[in-house]
C-alpha cells in the first residue's frame, strides 16, 4: 500500500465528498454536524454499498430519516416531494450512494488499495441497528442540510 | 432533423437529469436502463451519442461498449462514459476501450450539455409560431 488508510482519514475524504455530493446534484448545502445524532427515530432510509479489493473490503451506508428521503428526492428530481413515489425516492437514494462509495473506491485506490464496489441497495424500516464484527473499524458522521439530518457511515476492514 | 441521445443508466434518476438536461435543445432522449437492453436500442433507433454509465446489473457500461466496438454498425456511435468513480486506472481503462469521453458523478448539468456539444451539434428549440400573432 502507497499510505495507510486510516478510519479517520476516510472519514475526512467522505465529509469533503458529500459536502461536493450535495452542492452538485442536489443543490444543497451540507454541513458538518457535531450536534445532530443518527436520525433513528422516524421511518428510515437507509442506502448501502460495498467495496472489496486484496487489502481492504468494508461497506457505506446513508442513513436518513423517510422525510428527508423525500426532500433529497425532489431536490434532485426537481419535483415536489409529495409527488414522487417510494421507488423513485429509493433510486435517488441509491444513486447518491453510489457516488459516495465512487468517491471512497478512488480515494482508497488512490492510497495504494484498489477495490471493486457493488451496485447500491436500500433498506427501509422503522426500527434496525446495522452491528460490525470486531475486527472492522466503523465510523458515522452526520451532516444537516435544508432537506434534513443524513448520516454517512463506514466500515472497513483492513486486510 | 433532432440530434438523438441514448442514454444508458440503471437509475431512473440519472436518465431524468440527462434527459432534463437536454430539454432545450431539439434533442429527443431514448432510454435504456441496462447494457443489453442499450445494444438493442443502439441497433434500433442509430443514436447521434450514447451516454453511458459503468455500473450496471444484467450488462455493465464497459461489457456494452466492448460490443458496440466490436459491431461494425455500431462502433461509428460516439460514447461518453458516466462514472462514479474518478480513478486514474479507471478513466484510462474507458479511453483505451473507445469511449470519447468521460464524466464522473457528481456532475452538473451543463457539464454534460458541454461533453456533449464537444462531440455532437445541439440545437436550441425554437419557439413555436404562434398563428394569432400578425
Amino acid at each position: 500500500m502507497n499510505q495507510t488508510i486510516e478510519l479517520s482519514s476516510a472519514s475526512e475524504f467522505m465529509t469533503q465528498h458529500v459536502v461536493s455530493v450535495f452542492d452538485t446534484m442536489l443543490s444543497l448545502r451540507a454541513t458538518v454536524s457535531t450536534k445532530a445524532g443518527l436520525p433513528l427515530s422516524a421511518e428510515r432510509v437507509t442506502g448501502t454499498a460495498g467495496f472489496g479489493g486484496d487489502n481492504v473490503n468494508g461497506l457505506l451506508y446513508l442513513h436518513l430519516s423517510a422525510a428527508t428521503a423525500a426532500r433529497l428526492a425532489s431536490a434532485m428530481l426537481r419535483m415536489p416531494s409529495e409527488e414522487i413515489p417510494e421507488n423513485e425516492i429509493n433510486d435517488v437514494v441509491g444513486e447518491v450512494t453510489n457516488m459516495l462509495i465512487g468517491g471512497l473506491k478512488s480515494w482508497l485506490t488512490n492510497c495504494g488499495a484498489p477495490c471493486a464496489m457493488s451496485t447500491p441497495a436500500i433498506i427501509r424500516g422503522t426500527c434496525y441497528t446495522i452491528e460490525t464484527s470486531s475486527d472492522v473499524k466503523s465510523g458515522v458522521s452526520v451532516f444537516e442540510s435544508e432537506a434534513g439530518i443524513v448520516a454517512v457511515e463506514i466500515h472497513i476492514r483492513l486486510e | 432533423m433532432a440530434t438523438k441521445i441514448l442514454t444508458v443508466d440503471d437509475s431512473r434518476t440519472i436518465r431524468l437529469i440527462v434527459g432534463r438536461a437536454f430539454q432545450p435543445f431539439d434533442c429527443q432522449i431514448i432510454e435504456a436502463t441496462n447494457g443489453e437492453e442499450g445494444l438493442v436500442a443502439a441497433a434500433r433507433e442509430q443514436p447521434d451519442l450514447i451516454v453511458l454509465d459503468v455500473t450496471m446489473p444484467v450488462m455493465d457500461g464497459v461489457t456494452m461498449l466492448v460490443k458496440l466496438k466490436e459491431d461494425p454498425e455500431l462502433r461509428r456511435i460516439p460514447v461518453i462514459m458516466l462514472t462514479a468513480e474518478a480513478g486514474h486506472e479507471n478513466v484510462a481503462e474507458i479511453g483505451k476501450l473507445g469511449a470519447r469521453d468521460y464524466l464522473i458523478k457528481p456532475f452538473r448539468e451543463n457539464q454534460l450539455i458541454e461533453r456533449v456539444s464537444r462531440i455532437v451539434e445541439l440545437r436550441k428549440k425554437t419557439a413555436p409560431c404562434d398563428a394569432t400573432q400578425p
